[in-house]
């Protein structure tokens, strides 16, 4: 029982990171970020690139990941969400699943797909009180805290992080008050595309890299993110350790290949009941 | 080589009978339908299982058809309140469980064993040299049906109330229209026209494994829709001729391009769909043929 507790707290917190990082751009270009899953993958690949092509250690290879991800998000925002900024929420989302989809085919075209792994030390897990913990749920809590942590400071105080607040709040009297929102929304980009590769990592050093990894956590992502109220970034963190640990102890009663049955139960469940999401505040208009 | 033209004509029609669906779920109705794939290989399950367990094969295309529009239903009433972001989510999440249910279930399902010998209307009254060319009418009898049925829809007053929901539900409502029941009904049609499509993948490979149905039929689907023009019947008529055609077309290449390998071949296919539909959007948002509209007597 502790132990799944454990290893859903550990799920859960892997998903945070993608789950923030799609609350938060929905919540300054108001659209659903489909391709998050395809970014997630291309951030593996590219980690993966300078890992294991490089021979780079993975701590440095995924900052350089991060690096040309964030380049990547920047250069898509600019061809695609740019042009079609102010066409609707519901445009947007296409454009995302067309992007999605040109990614996820750049990289099987690139890379093959088959399945590969980072090149890293096989270690043996802990032992602590009678919970088993592999070294990986080990990386995984303190790069997902670690991650937390720096963008909650950014968001929380500095100028920038203000900034983005106010464009989430209400982008217009952001504009009226030159709150630059070009710079903003190039930030929201950075952040979301490091966010993704990180989990991109992470999720590759739980299982394998291959090109179908980012899809299979679009639904448990967008769940954790609707949990949280979506567009609400740092509830969404919360949302994706409720998620991950009922994901666990799930499994308690349903075969494991079963969670993403799970998943979709959670958010269908929510939107029948509570659509604004687990933590949102009562009463608060739009 | 008259063979090859013959499947792929035949997938064409499956295609934009899909295509045909997203539109009038999309395109007429707002309501994105991300999981299409799901209601299509949940028809093609269900039509299969039930046409390999003796039930003669219309009857087991009927049973499809009426499963599908009734799950859709229900599918939508999940989120059909709220936002398109939410729907877009939930069907792809449907679509996902009924992939995974119909992978693990193999008392029911047989698997990733997949389902054999799945036999074809008509089989037993056309000789076996004439089956492809009959099943090929049979295909684009049912392409007719459902175009003819979307334009009667359309232009019908139930049509222009969908219309009408699409654009502004609020004002809609304030006339007294159910908008919800209106959102339900157009995922129930949409949703039996995946099912036609879905019975014919079944009767046209007459084996079906979970591997054959992937997100490549809703890449064709939003193709088509949107290079075809949202709400357009024809447009997507045409689109699903020209770009599916093309695309599946593309597989010749592979014979044309040898320092490229299968796999990178469809890679790329989906690639400059993906490409594709980003660019129609900023480029050509309306697409090839502008939606029907009631002509004013002004002008």
């Amino acid at each position: 029982m502790g132990q799944l507790i454990f290893n859903g707290l550990v799920t859960g917190l892997l998903i945070a990171l993608p789950a923030l990082s799609l609350a938060l751009v929905f919540s300054v270009l108001r659209f659903a970020n489909y391709a998050i899953g395809s970014m997630l993958t291309v951030g593996a690949y590219l980690v993966y690139a300078f890992n294991a092509g490089l021979g780079w250690p993975l701590p440095l290879a995924a900052l350089a990941g991060g690096a040309v991800g964030a380049g990547l998000a920047l250069a898509i925002d600019r061809l695609v969400y740019e042009p079609l900024k102010g066409r609707g929420g519901v445009t947007l989302l296409v454009a995302s699943i067309g992007v999605g989809i040109a990614l996820e085919n750049a990289v099987r075209f690139i890379a093959g797909s088959s399945t590969r792994g980072f090149a890293v030390e096989v270690a043996r897990p802990l032992r602590l009180h009678g919970l088993r913990i592999n070294q990986e749920q080990i990386t995984t809590i303190a790069t997902v805290l670690l991650a937390l942590a720096v963008v909650w400071i950014v968001f929380r105080f500095t100028r920038l992080g203000r900034a983005m607040r106010a464009v989430a709040d209400n982008a217009d009297l952001a504009a009226v008050r030159g709150i630059p929102r070009r710079q903003v929304v190039c930030a929201v980009w950075v952040i979301s595309s490091v966010l993704a590769t990180l989990a991109g990592v992470l999720v590759g050093l739980d299982g394998n890299v291959d090109p179908q990894m980012g899809w299979n956590y679009i639904l448990p992502v967008f769940t954790a993110a609707i949990l949280g109220g979506i567009g609400n970034p740092m509830a969404a963190v919360a949302g994706a350790v409720v998620l991950g640990i009922t994901e666990e102890l799930a499994t308690l009663v349903l075969a494991p290949h079963y969670r993403t049955m799970v998943a979709f139960a959670v958010m269908a469940l929510l939107l029948l009941v509570r659509p604004t999401g687990l933590f949102a505040a009562q009463g608060t208009a739009k | 080589m008259i063979s090859y033209v013959a499947a792929t004509l035949v997938l064409v029609a499956i295609a934009t009978i899909a295509g045909l669906a997203l539109n009038l779920q999309w395109g007429l109705g707002g309501l994105v339908n991300f999981g299409l794939f799901g209601f299509y290989m949940l028809g093609a399950y269900v039509c299969a299982l039930l046409d390999t367990k003796g039930v003669p094969p219309l009857a087991a295309m009927a049973a499809a058809i009426v499963v599908t529009a009734a799950v859709s239903a229900a599918v939508s009433l999940i989120s059909v309140r709220l936002s398109e972001d939410y729907l877009a989510i939930v069907t792809l999440g449907f679509a996902e469980c009924v992939r995974l249910f119909i992978s693990y279930e193999e008392w029911l399902t047989r698997g990733t064993l997949g389902v054999p010998g799945i036999v074809r209307p008509f089989a037993g009254s056309v000789p076996p040299e004439w089956s492809d060319a009959v099943f090929l009418a049979f295909a684009y009898a049912w392409l007719a049906l459902v175009f003819l049925l979307l334009r009667k829809i359309t232009r019908a007053p139930f049509g222009r109330l969908v219309r009408a929901t699409r654009d502004d539900a609020t004002v809609a409502e304030a006339l007294g229209k159910n908008v919800l029941a209106v959102r339900a009904k157009v995922f129930a049609i949409g949703g039996a026209l995946l099912g036609v499509a879905g019975s014919l993948h079944a009767f046209h490979y007459s084996y079906i494994d979970p591997t054959q149905f992937s997100t490549t039929l809703n890449a064709y689907a939003f193709m088509a829709v949107i290079i075809g023009g949202r709400g357009s019947h024809l447009g997507v008529l045409i689109a699903g001729f020209t770009v599916i055609l093309l695309l599946e077309g593309s597989r010749f290449l592979a014979d044309v391009i040898p320092f490229l390998d299968g796999a990178q071949l469809a890679a790329l296919r989906l690639f400059l769909v993906g490409a594709g539909l980003v660019a129609i959007l900023i480029f050509k948002p309306d697409g090839l043929v502008r939606e029907y509209r009631l002509r004013s007597g002004a002008s």
